[in-house]
């Protein structure tokens, strides 16, 4: 394989990676959440941590941790699922009317990929998000922060198996999260 | 007029030289970038300094001293 | 009782706004600079306010920054491991002296001027101390700023501002015993608590007393959570939590007069254990079922008690069972609130107990819990509405079981302290309520504490006393 082979790899998967999660947003911001749901791993592990305020060099403690603390969200899909049951109810007031949404994703980087890039079937990538809600008259929340993902193959697509968000906040400046981030 | 120095991570056990001339060897160091806690080794200016503990004022951290023993 | 003549005409707290005779709350309380201002003076800086809890701060020199009402404090435990609550601001110039959520450290330094605090709040470094105060400053006149009265009960840490308000024992009352429920062990063990790593912190769009009023005891309220329960979230797979020891008990509002302080509250029938629950996860099941005879080995009568939603006046709300959490209604101004909560476990359960409940307490409270996600959305718009000309107009209604309270409530050989009205037949009432604002009005007219500590002068004459409305 040429060194112009490999880059080609690289170049074709990464952009396969940015299409899926672009379609991923755009299942979500059309509130397609069963389709979404699809698009998850039985497995998955969906988590975004609380961030703390820390002195320079303590970074141990500035997330809180998987499976111990308290965090945000720290789920499986029974939990996701059950959350777009709980919308589809029709009467989650926090979500009725339902939220208008726009997942921004951008800074897609695949991070690596198992077995190989030629022939991948888990692949770890990385993105920002900014989420823009707008909802009822003039309630507006923009989330911004990364993802971490890793997709797992699934027949010639891909299936999301991890998902660790990092929020840039502290204090949660938006009253909920009854949107999927 | 001497650089600054960042004293927040001087390590305990190493020492800093003072505007006249004094060593001290950090006893404590909060780690706040301000201050240290340290004790005179030597004050030629007042002998009877030798052995106090004092808190010393970052600015007033001249030059690094001996570090600290292994 | 009633103001005198200066207070009428002004813009903020009047006689009036609330009219408990008749069962009536003026929009204004919620939206009104003036009286907000006023509550940070009358209510905030003298009352009792939870503040956080000392699994929190275990070792010497760590510090957790919490809050008081509007002020930012830090809660520390000093080289000695006695614990402190102090006001987060130099004094010399009012800099925050920490603006770290928590850790560990020897002292707190200004970095504005340099003043440096030791974790016992004394004043310890001052640049130029010799040459620019010419050793005239009295440093200990400059410590941090401390609370008047603090108090570890059981591990959750409470402090005031007040010198003259009562100790923490005699504030809370025979409420005590319903504080007991959320920070002793499950199996009947006094003070088993800890608190699980994270604090959640958001901010609402609504007056505090919103959510305040709401954990007084919300009965009427259920009908606005049944997407949660159609979703499912429970720990045995249905509804939003298991009901069957509810489904059992007589379900009772249990309100302290004189505290404004007041719960829901569950009784069992005498010798009844509660059934099983926790399905979804047969170690957690059998965890809390060993916990529950161990409950009633340890209490007997008592462990009939099954907690639920309950405040403690002013912004302090429990809820010890299903989710286990402790929450602070921060004042943010008269239209926001930030909201703070604590999870609870006992700290010697098993991990697996505790990783199940922490999945569930994530997924029922908070921002992101799909229970709570449906009160925030109420207050939120219920505030909204409050602000309006012609919306201050109308008052809002309270009127709901007015003065069918009892004092002396016993089921089943079980005393039950306080103003209590039976719901098991009646579903609801709005007597917390009534309670919480009755308390709101004493403490928003009271000079002093001599006026505010009402229960000083009724020195038992015929132990009845009419119920209140």
């Amino acid at each position: 394989m040429t060194e112009r082979d490999a880059r080609i790899d690289r170049l074709l998967l990464g952009q396969e990676i940015a299409d899926f999660l672009y379609r991923e947003a755009e299942l979500l911001d059309e509130r397609r959440y069963r389709e979404w749901l699809d698009l998850l791993a039985d497995d998955i592990r969906y988590w975004m941590p609380m961030r703390r305020n820390v002195k320079f060099g303590e970074d141990e403690r500035e997330f809180t941790r998987a499976d111990s603390d308290i965090n945000w969200f720290d789920e499986g899909k029974d939990t996701l699922a059950r959350r777009v049951k709980q919308i589809e109810t029709g009467i989650h007031w926090a979500e009725e009317p339902r939220s208008r949404l726009s997942h921004l994703v951008a800074n897609v980087q695949v991070q690596g990929a198992e077995p190989s890039f030629a022939a991948p079937q888990q692949v770890a990538v990385t993105s920002r998000f900014l989420i823009y809600r707008n909802r009822v008259q003039t309630e507006t929340d923009m989330l911004v922060g990364r993802r971490e993902d890793c997709l797992q193959r699934n027949g010639a697509g891909w299936l999301l198996a991890r998902r660790k968000i990092i929020l840039d906040q502290n204090v949660l400046l938006t009253k909920n999260l009854t949107f999927f981030i | 007029m001497s650089e600054p120095i960042n004293v927040r991570d001087l390590v305990p056990g190493s020492s800093v030289v003072l505007p006249d001339g004094a060593v001290a060897e950090i006893v404590t160091n909060p780690g706040d970038g301000m201050w240290l806690f340290a004790r005179y080794l030597t004050s030629p200016r007042d002998p009877t300094l030798v052995g106090q503990e004092e808190m010393v004022f970052a600015p007033d951290v001249v030059a690094l001293g001996r570090p600290a023993a292994d | 009782m009633s103001m005198n003549g200066a207070m009428n005409g002004r813009r903020g707290y009047r006689s009036g706004l609330v009219n408990l005779g008749v069962g009536e709350i003026s929009r204004e309380i919620f939206v009104n600079e003036d009286i907000y201002a006023e509550e940070q003076e009358r209510i905030f800086a003298r009352a009792w306010l939870h503040v956080g809890h000392e699994s929190q701060i275990p070792k010497p020199g760590d510090y957790f920054v919490s809050s008081m009402g509007e002020e930012s404090v830090i809660l520390c435990r000093d080289r000695a491991g006695r614990i402190h609550v102090f006001l987060n601001s130099c004094r010399h110039r009012g800099m925050k002296v920490c603006r770290y959520d928590e850790g560990s450290t020897t002292v707190f330094t200004c970095p504005y001027h340099g003043w440096s605090y030791g974790t016992d709040g004394r004043l310890v470094g001052v640049p130029y101390f010799r040459e620019a105060y010419h050793s005239r400053l009295d440093k200990e006149k400059w410590g941090l700023v401390e609370v008047a009265q603090l108090s570890n009960y059981k591990g959750s840490i409470w402090a005031t501002w007040d010198p003259a308000a009562p100790t923490l024992s005699e504030y809370l009352g025979d409420f005590t015993r319903f504080l007991d429920l959320q920070l002793d062990g499950w199996d009947g063990r006094e003070g088993q608590a800890e608190v699980l790593g994270g604090i959640q912190k958001w901010l609402v769009p609504c007056n505090w007393k919103f959510p305040a009023e709401n954990f007084s005891g919300d009965t009427y309220h259920n009908i606005s959570h049944r997407s949660v329960d159609l979703a499912g979230i429970g720990p045995s797979g249905a509804s939003r939590r298991d009901m069957g020891e509810r489904d059992v008990s007589r379900k009772l509002h249990v309100c302290i007069p004189d505290r404004g302080h007041q719960t829901i509250l569950y009784v069992l029938p005498a010798g009844r254990l509660p059934p099983p629950a926790y399905m979804n996860a047969p170690i957690v099941a059998e965890y809390f079922r060993h916990c529950e005879e161990e409950r009633r080995r340890r209490r007997g009568d008592e462990s009939r008690l099954i907690g639920a939603p309950g405040e403690i006046f002013p912004n302090t709300a429990l809820l010890s069972r299903q989710p286990r959490t402790m929450a602070a209604w921060h004042p943010r101004g008269p239209h926001q609130t930030e909201c703070w909560r604590w999870f609870f476990v006992d700290r010697d359960a098993p991990s697996e107990v505790k990783q199940f409940l922490r999945d569930y307490y994530i997924r029922y409270s908070g921002p992101a819990g799909m229970t709570e996600q449906d009160d925030m959305e109420n207050w939120n718009y219920a505030h909204a509405a409050s602000r309006g000309t012609i919306a201050r107009r109308h008052p809002y209604n309270y009127d709901q079981g007015r003065g069918t309270a009892v004092a002396d409530y016993e089921y089943q050989g079980l005393r039950v302290p306080g103003e209590v009205i039976d719901l098991t037949e009646v579903q609801s009432s709005e007597q917390p309520m009534r309670n919480f604002y009755r308390r709101w009005v004493e403490f928003m007219e009271a000079d002093d504490w001599s006026q505010l500590a009402t229960w000083r002068s009724r020195t038992g004459r015929s132990g009845e006393r009419k119920a209140a409305e």
